[in-house]
């Protein structure tokens, strides 16, 4: 199997990865945080560790780092935490579900109101007067996803960084496809929140999230234990515990912290180089297939996540993605859980199939794909003639 | 024995006073259960520097049990 659907979840994990959840499960089964015993204390330190080395490549503090299920979670935390009644948010209209799925829920419950500002493909500053001109005195929050899932846009979170400190706006930027790929200060960019699919960029297995939050979070949306505090029946102030009730994930955080040193190991540089290569060859050959239409930053910019959609003339995404996994290639298709991106770009009704290559994918899997692709193509055409 | 009620504040503390000199340890709060269950910093030295360590650096202090 060619597994090409890394913007999903990485399909391949590096050792390291694999020996650090081995680690947990075999030498660390304690509970971190909760009890005094060395194993106990020795799997604090191990979540601890984490905590530090996420902050490192992010440029945050290590206490705003907070460990959550998944990057979805980490999300609603922020949304669902720091809106009020009568607060206004804007969102981009390349979004996931993640981001838009809870904002037009806290719309449809009449507690906010939101606009969705218009991402001009390749013209950032044309985005950022799309959100400006959306700005109202009582907006609190702007989400921007950094790279899309469906095209690998990147969005100007520099820009707009700026454009929601000047105006006292909250900024949160849903990083699950970059983070890993695409170096991210926080503090030099001016980031509020920080939303993180460590089981994608980062090699971690599925089952973790991260959230970074640099700025306060009024209410919570699941409240428990933390070790800390136990004789309150108030949820604990501070973070990460306000935001990490019930035990942790500590196979899946030491898997983010084995893929942090895998990161640091190889290179981020090195990494996006190789994926970025990929898109771009892998681009320039769908183009010169007669009957294929591409879309991706990274056919035309110098930038981009590393995603390329594509759909052939004549199929659905998904029986594309059919015909293709028959052939042992592994992409994804559809909408992507992105509805609002592929109105965007026009495909909300077929979709795209999806290419997204990791650090593990040879330029090799590429000229499989295409052999691939011109052979489904071929059969098409025969089965046209019949 | 300065009581910090979480086990990040108790860690990042220890290592910020380790960086100082200081001999620290991080140990569960056995001393008393006023703050619920927690995590403490074991460490000797002048407390006054310590806490103005401790506090510079954010680290929320919860108690001061001095043995």
């Amino acid at each position: 199997m060619i597994y090409l659907d890394n913007a999903a979840t990485t399909g391949v994990k590096p050792l390291g990865v694999k020996k650090a959840v081995a680690n947990a499960i075999n030498n660390l089964s304690a509970n971190p945080g909760r009890s005094g015993h060395m194993v106990a204390q020795r799997a604090g330190e191990a979540i601890y560790k984490t905590r530090q080395q996420v902050a490192d490549l992010f440029s945050s503090g290590s206490q705003s780092v907070v460990f959550t299920p998944n990057c979805t979670q980490a999300i609603n935390y922020v949304i669902k935490g720091v809106l009020q009644e009568g607060d206004h948010v804007i969102i981009s209209s390349m979004e996931h579900n993640a981001v838009a799925r809870p904002i037009h829920r806290l719309k449809t419950d009449g507690v906010i109101d939101y606009d969705i500002a218009q991402v001009i493909m390749g013209d950032s500053e044309a985005t950022i007067r799309s959100f400006e001109r959306l700005i109202r005195p009582n907006t609190k929050l702007i989400i921007s996803l950094h790279g899309s899932n469906v095209t690998g846009e990147l969005m100007p979170i520099k820009e707009l960084a700026k454009c929601c400190r000047d105006r006292g706006i909250l900024f949160a930027v849903d990083a699950a496809q970059t983070a890993g790929v695409i170096p991210i200060n926080m503090r030099e960019i001016g980031i509020d929140f920080l939303f993180i699919a460590p089981h994608k960029g980062l090699y971690a297995p599925m089952g973790t999230g991260i959230l970074i939050a640099e700025k306060p979070i009024e209410k919570t949306i699941i409240e428990g234990g933390t070790g800390s505090y136990s004789n309150l029946l108030s949820q604990p102030d501070e973070l990460p515990d306000r935001l990490e009730s019930g035990t942790v994930n500590l196979p899946g955080i030491m898997g983010i912290s084995a893929g942090i040193d895998f990161l640091n190991n190889v290179g981020i540089d090195k990494i996006y180089s190789h994926e970025k290569q990929f898109c771009r060859v892998l681009c320039d050959e769908l183009k010169s297939i007669s009957g294929v239409s591409v879309f991706s930053a990274l056919a035309e910019a110098e930038l981009g996540a590393p995603v390329v959609s594509f759909n052939i003339d004549g199929l659905t995404s998904m029986e594309t993605a059919e015909l293709l996994s028959k052939k042992g290639i592994a992409v994804r298709a559809g909408l992507h859980c992105a509805p609002l991106a592929h109105l965007t770009i026009g495909t909300a009704d077929i979709g795209t199939v999806r290419v997204s290559p990791s650090y593990f994918n040879k330029h090799s899997d590429i000229f499989l794909l295409k052999r691939a692709i011109f052979d489904i193509k071929k059969a098409k055409n025969i089965a046209k003639r019949y | 024995m300065i009581i910090t009620g979480t086990i990040t504040y108790a860690i990042r503390g220890r290592d910020i006073l380790r960086k100082h000199g200081y001999s620290a340890n991080m140990e569960k709060t056995k001393s008393t259960l006023n703050h619920g269950c927690g995590y403490s910093i074991s460490v000797s030295g002048n407390i006054d520097e310590i806490t103005e360590i401790l506090r510079s650096s954010a680290i929320k202090i919860l108690d001061i049990n001095k043995q």
